[in-house]
């Protein structure tokens, strides 16, 4: 079995800065719980895409053996400091860029000191792989690929994977409702942003719970993207669509809230 | 303390290429040239630069992109290494610069005065984007005058442009009174791209000038259209048209720059002077310079000191021909887009999968 394990998991970085929040504590530990659980699946590899590492030429991916260095979020700085340190899997992330271009994706890899890791990423690998022991194979989110073009990728990328005999736990990094406050808030009061929101949320994380066929499921989550606004056209789940294939035999919600009045979600996919 | 002025104002575009062409000692990637009409464009915004000696240079760059309000850089000295998350291959500079934290923080008071959520940013770890150090190089790389970096609220995003473009004229304002009540000489930068649709595969060598062109003839139509204008001083039209402009060329004044800086400079009625025009993947990049002293509306420098000496203050002010801002679809009141009625190019926007 190549694909041991499927999460969504937020981008924000304010659960990961501030769990002790109580509007952020429950997606905080969600998180942090998964990265426990993730031990009984012993991934090779993290699939990793994350809506915050946007590319506009080629499909991207990273080369560099390891990082270690501190981030500052260019939105949430106040918060802290984003310490982190990742490993990365080359040898499939090489695969993956031959792969993009046997299906007519251009691509290339990237291996650049101080190149700017983007928070999501950092974030769900503080959550589910503190001390980066897992290596991580990532893609960016080209902001020219669609929906269908990410399904295409991240399919792509697990036969890659199988290829490689890789065991790999698929992560989607992003938001739900893409819509935050435009006021200062009292963090201790956050709560999604507008009510249409809140009610697109909890028909998409029904449907997703639910399971059902790709296609499907693809088609609601477009037209759910375009009602909420969801975070970068919610291709953080096309990701996990096109990884799975076929049929979604369902998920646990474990967590679901607000990040400054945008919607987030932890989500367990069952494989 | 004397009256503090806008100097004056600069299109100062920021791909990284420029940079990169320029192979300047602080870049680890090096060219072997390229994009020289453009690069040859700065030599002249420098020149004036030099000439004009402001205090202080500021600059609004979309490329950092805020959420939760406008954030001004807030921390005396930034340092580090920035490498460009699209282009790493072409921009990885270290960069060291000095910022105004009095004039930022003033600024982003009187933003907040005016209704806007504004933020210092304090923290001394922040890495500064490339969209900022990349117009501040190329518009005076020696680096020895103090910046204010703004950043670029993503409400024209979550906003209708027009809604999004009103809040950057509060914060050009809030920028203007800011620097008056500071007494700095200021010069305003626009740190954007006019037609933004651009190729989405890099040449093998990327100052490979052959492969460089408009993305399309309808661009170039538009960037001359609105470059006509700018040259012709009929600023007005420029503001009216703005919005179907960014729609249709996916223009990177929708991040505000243009909208900030003019504001700032409040809204000169006046030729801007085209230093130079150039394709970056195809992207159409002007820089444009409005040089106030030029035309009484700010002080010349060599008549600049004598009046920082106590004269300052009673000297005659010229009157600002511009018209109100209402009258350039910025009001608040206003819910339309543009209405221009010429008769050029219109294609269809591609929007992105986002």
């Amino acid at each position: 079995m190549t694909v041991v394990a499927a999460y969504i998991v937020p981008a924000n970085p304010l659960p990961y800065l501030r769990p002790e929040n109580p509007p952020w504590a429950g997606i905080a530990s969600a998180c942090r719980a998964l990265g426990r659980s993730l031990s009984a699946a012993r991934p090779d590899t993290f699939l990793i895409y994350s809506t915050q590492w946007m590319a506009v030429l080629d499909e991207l991916w990273q080369m560099r053996p390891s990082f270690d260095d501190l981030h500052v979020d260019e939105n949430w700085y106040e918060y802290g400091n984003l310490e982190y340190q990742l490993t990365c899997d080359t040898e499939l992330a090489a695969a993956c860029i031959e792969g993009s271009k046997a299906i007519g994706i251009s691509s290339k890899g990237v291996n650049y000191d101080k190149f700017p890791i983007d928070t999501g990423t950092i974030v769900a690998n503080g959550f589910l792989n503190p001390g980066g022991r897992i290596p991580l194979t990532i893609g960016a989110n080209n902001l020219y690929h669609s929906f269908e073009d990410t399904m295409r990728l991240s399919e792509m990328a697990v036969g890659r994977a199988r290829d490689l005999n890789r065991r790999v736990a698929v992560v989607g990094v992003g938001g739900l409702s893409g819509s935050i406050f435009r006021h200062e808030i009292d963090i201790a009061t956050d709560g999604i942003a507008y009510a249409s929101d809140d009610e697109w949320n909890r028909k998409m994380l029904a449907r997703i719970q639910q399971g059902g066929s790709v296609s499907e499921l693809a088609a609601f989550a477009q037209e759910y993207a375009k009602e909420a606004k969801a975070d970068m056209g919610f291709k953080h789940f096309a990701w996990i669509l096109g990884a799975l294939g076929g049929r979604i035999s369902g998920a646990q919600i474990h967590a679901y809230g607000a990040t400054y009045g945008s919607g987030a979600a932890v989500i367990e996919f069952k494989v | 303390m004397p009256k503090g002025e806008v100097v004056a104002g600069f299109i100062a575009p920021h791909p990284p290429h420029l940079v990169y062409g320029e192979n300047p000692e602080q870049n680890e990637p090096k060219s072997q040239g390229g994009w020289e009409q453009l690069r040859w464009a700065y030599e002249k915004v420098r020149a004036s630069i030099a000439e004009l000696k402001p205090d202080v240079l500021l600059v609004h760059s979309p490329h950092w992109n805020t959420q939760l309000g406008h954030h001004f850089l807030g921390v005396p000295t930034l340092r580090g290494k920035s490498v460009d998350p699209i282009f790493p291959n072409l921009f990885r500079y270290t960069y060291e610069l000095n910022v105004d934290v009095e004039l930022a923080e003033l600024a982003s008071e009187y933003a907040r005065e005016l209704g806007l959520v504004s933020k210092l940013m304090k923290n001394p770890r922040f890495r500064v984007d490339y969209g900022t150090i990349t117009s501040l190089h190329l518009a005076r790389p020696q680096w020895d005058i103090p910046v204010v970096g703004l950043s670029a609220n993503n409400s024209p995003y979550y906003l209708t442009t027009e809604e999004g473009f009103e809040e950057m004229d509060r914060l050009g304002k809030a920028t203007r009174r800011a620097i008056e009540d500071s007494g700095r000489r200021a010069v305003v930068l626009c740190s954007a791209t006019m037609s933004h649709r651009h190729f989405q595969e890099e040449p093998e060598t990327p100052e490979d000038m052959s492969q460089e062109h408009p993305y399309s003839m309808e661009m170039y139509q538009w960037d001359m259209r609105l470059i006509k204008m700018m040259r012709e001083g009929r600023m007005q039209e420029v503001h009216d048209l703005l919005p179907e402009f960014v729609e249709i060329a996916f223009a990177e004044f929708k991040a505000g720059s243009f909208t900030w800086m003019c504001s700032a400079m409040g809204y000169p009625e006046l030729p801007g002077e085209l230093l130079g025009f150039g394709n970056v993947i195809g992207t159409g990049n002007a820089v444009f310079k409005w040089d106030l002293t030029k035309h009484g509306l700010a002080t010349p420098v060599d008549q600049w000191t004598g009046e920082r000496n106590g004269s300052f203050a009673s000297a005659p002010q010229p009157a600002a021909v511009a018209p109100s801002v209402s009258g350039r679809g910025l009001g608040s009141s206003v819910s339309g887009g543009g209405v221009f009625a010429g008769d050029g190019p219109s294609i269809g926007a591609r929007p992105l999968n986002q």
